[in-house]
């Protein structure tokens, strides 16, 4: 336990004026200082594969399919209810695949559970921050816009690969 | 019957539990001279103050009673921020309440979620790994710096010191700089997970940390250069809003509020979590509870959680490789490659996501948060959604001592006092 002092003020401190000079001093002092105020758009934060940006959807190897299988998961772990999907059946070997996937950017709130609870490593968070468009209609973000080249996306799934490791001592199942 | 008159006479005050019932102060010490040669003197005037005042630190609304500068009366008037959180919870489910718990009191997001992951492993009965816990309380003692930062610099803002909100976010900033590289977010991080924390973190993040809590004393003492002797932070604050310890026990006052008042009383301390007993630190007391003293005690606590974040640094540092989330494969998702190889891991997966359920029973784990008391009552049925959840906000029993004390007074002491009871809407109406 410690008890806090309650000071006194000095005669200085009471006249007031000597203490407004004293301030000014700091102020203009403050002048010389390096800036801290960041010129956003020229100067960005910069995002690294911690950064939870938007979540988009990973393109298998052919550029051409999602990896997404519609399972469903992201959509029901997703607090945001921001995730609509409508599997349908595929010829490929893995029999589905989303006919629709879209997520609602207004409503999404990047918390990045959709990316936890995807079982085929075919959604993650990219490192894409801004959003801003003239009409609701156009946030509501289909496969369109959601795609990703693996390699686009790569550094983040390094990431959640190399900081979710875990459990590896003892293991009852594998 | 009889339970109801007693619950009427706690809230009169708490007679009932053989306090003194808070009546009106030593009127020597609260209050200021009625101005008589004021021109507006005998004529009463309605003011609302807020709900969109900047004083008000959110969207507080005061029904204010004035005779001339003089407060009458004093009404509080709170849930515009009300979203219904409790009941979200209820809706949401367990794990998907976490984003949630960010929004409470959203200076203090990491708090919150911890606050809310305790509750749910005290009534699992989930033991968190060391490494999680030592993440946890570095993250948590972080977040206080920042939250009584915002303290600082806005309530130094609403009685003019425009300097010193600058400042202060300055330092906070450097605070969001490493929970950015922490969590991926600066704010709203929603990093804790029942059973322990979402991830491991880089070590380069731990210089980070280390650079900042070196710097932090220096900056301290500079807010104290230009906050503690000020004439005008001085006569503004000094004799404000006196709660004394028996009000703010009557009053359910916790936090840097009560130890203002001189009450020794701090939940890491007295009920340790996190592993909490085993840091070194002092807990700050004042005197007189004045703003001034909360102030000075709210200081002290910041040089005090940068030692315990020194403390959990070296333990984090000493750990590397540890174990930072429980492994319990009724709460916890597997880790993704396992998932990928084994039928069993991706049946936890979709068990885990879909129909994560708590066994039936209740729990109530509190923590103290950077202001006060914050509890989470959580009651399980069993089933994958809870029955209730309660949130004991702080910032709720801060807001009820507002009339009492300012009852009065100047209005203008009223903005002091907003300050120094530091609450945020957002938890006080959630
Ligand atoms: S990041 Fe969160 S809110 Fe956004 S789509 Fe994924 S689960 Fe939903
Ligand atoms: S969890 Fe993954 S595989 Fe399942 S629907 Fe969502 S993105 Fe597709």
């Amino acid at each position: 336990m410690v008890i806090v002092k309650r000071k006194e003020l000095s005669l200085a401190e009471r006249l007031y004026l000597p203490e407004v000079f004293r301030a000014l001093s700091i102020t203009f002092r403050a002048i010389f200082k390096k800036k801290v105020t960041r010129q956003y758009p020229e100067e960005r934060l910069v995002t690294t594969a911690v950064t939870r940006g938007q979540p988009r959807l990973v393109l298998l190897d052919d550029n051409q399919h999602l990896a997404c299988v519609s399972c469903g998961l992201c959509e029901i772990a997703c607090p945001a209810y921001a995730i609509t999907i409508d599997g349908a059946e595929t010829e490929r070997c893995i029999e589905r695949e989303p006919k629709r996937f879209e997520i609602d950017m207004l409503r999404c709130i990047l918390c990045g559970f959709c990316e936890e609870a995807c079982p085929k490593d075919a959604i993650f968070m990219s490192d894409e921050l801004e959003l801003a468009d003239f009409s609701r209609a156009a946030l509501i973000y289909d496969i369109e816009k959601l795609k990703r080249p693996r390699a686009a996306l790569q550094p983040r799934i390094d990431y959640f690969y190399g900081a979710n490791d875990r459990w590896r001592k003892r293991s009852s199942t594998s | 019957m009889s339970g109801s008159t007693q619950t009427f006479e706690y809230a009169r005050g708490g007679a009932g539990l053989g306090q003194t019932p808070p009546g009106p102060l030593d009127p020597s010490v609260a209050r200021a001279p009625r101005d008589a040669d004021d021109p507006l003197h005998g004529e009463h005037m309605q003011l609302n103050m807020g709900p969109q005042h900047p004083a008000t630190h959110g969207v507080l609304r005061l029904k204010l009673e004035l005779d001339g500068e003089t407060m009458l009366k004093i009404e509080p008037e709170v849930g515009y921020l009300h979203r219904g959180k409790e009941k979200t919870c209820e809706s949401l489910g367990w794990a998907k309440f976490f984003p949630h718990t960010d929004r409470l009191d959203y200076v203090q997001p990491l708090m919150n979620n911890v606050g809310y992951a305790l509750a749910l492993e005290q009534l699992a009965g989930i033991q968190v790994p060391e490494r999680g816990q030592v993440i946890r309380v570095l993250l948590m003692e972080l977040s206080r710096i920042a939250a009584h930062l915002i303290y600082l610099g806005t309530s130094a803002i609403d009685q003019g010191a425009v300097t010193m909100f600058f400042n202060t976010f300055k330092v906070r900033e450097d605070i969001y700089t490493i929970l950015d590289a922490y969590t991926g977010h600066r704010m709203n991080n929603t990093y804790v997970r029942i059973g322990g924390v979402f991830a491991d973190v880089d070590p380069g993040v731990e210089a980070l940390v280390r650079d900042f809590l070196a710097r932090m004393p220096a900056e301290i003492d500079g807010f104290e250069a230009l906050l503690s002797g000020n004439r005008i932070w001085f006569d503004r604050n000094r004799n404000v809003g006196v709660l004394s310890k028996e009000q703010a026990l009557a009053w359910s006052l916790t936090g840097p509020n009560l130890r203002g008042s001189g009450v020794e009383f701090d939940l890491r301390k007295a009920q340790p979590y996190c592993g909490y007993e085993q840091y070194d630190f002092e807990i700050p007391i004042g005197t007189l509870g004045d703003c001034y003293d909360r102030y000075l005690v709210r200081i002290e606590e910041m040089r005090q959680s940068a030692r315990i974040a020194t403390q959990a640094l070296e333990r984090l540092s000493s750990s590397h490789g540890g174990e930072f989330l429980a492994e319990d494969r009724r709460y916890v998702l597997p880790p993704k490659d396992k998932v990928h190889t084994s039928m069993e891991e991706l049946i936890f997966q979709f068990k885990i996501v879909t129909d994560l359920r708590l066994p039936a029973g209740e729990a109530y784990h509190a923590i103290e948060s950077s202001k006060g008391e914050l509890g989470f009552y959580v009651v399980s049925d069993g089933s994958s959604k809870p029955l209730r959840c309660h949130i004991r906000a702080p910032g709720l029993m801060n807001v009820q001592a507002i009339p009492p004390l300012a009852e009065g007074r100047l209005l203008s002491d009223m903005v002091a006092l907003i300050g120094s009871l530091d609450f945020v809407m957002g938890e006080v109406d959630r």
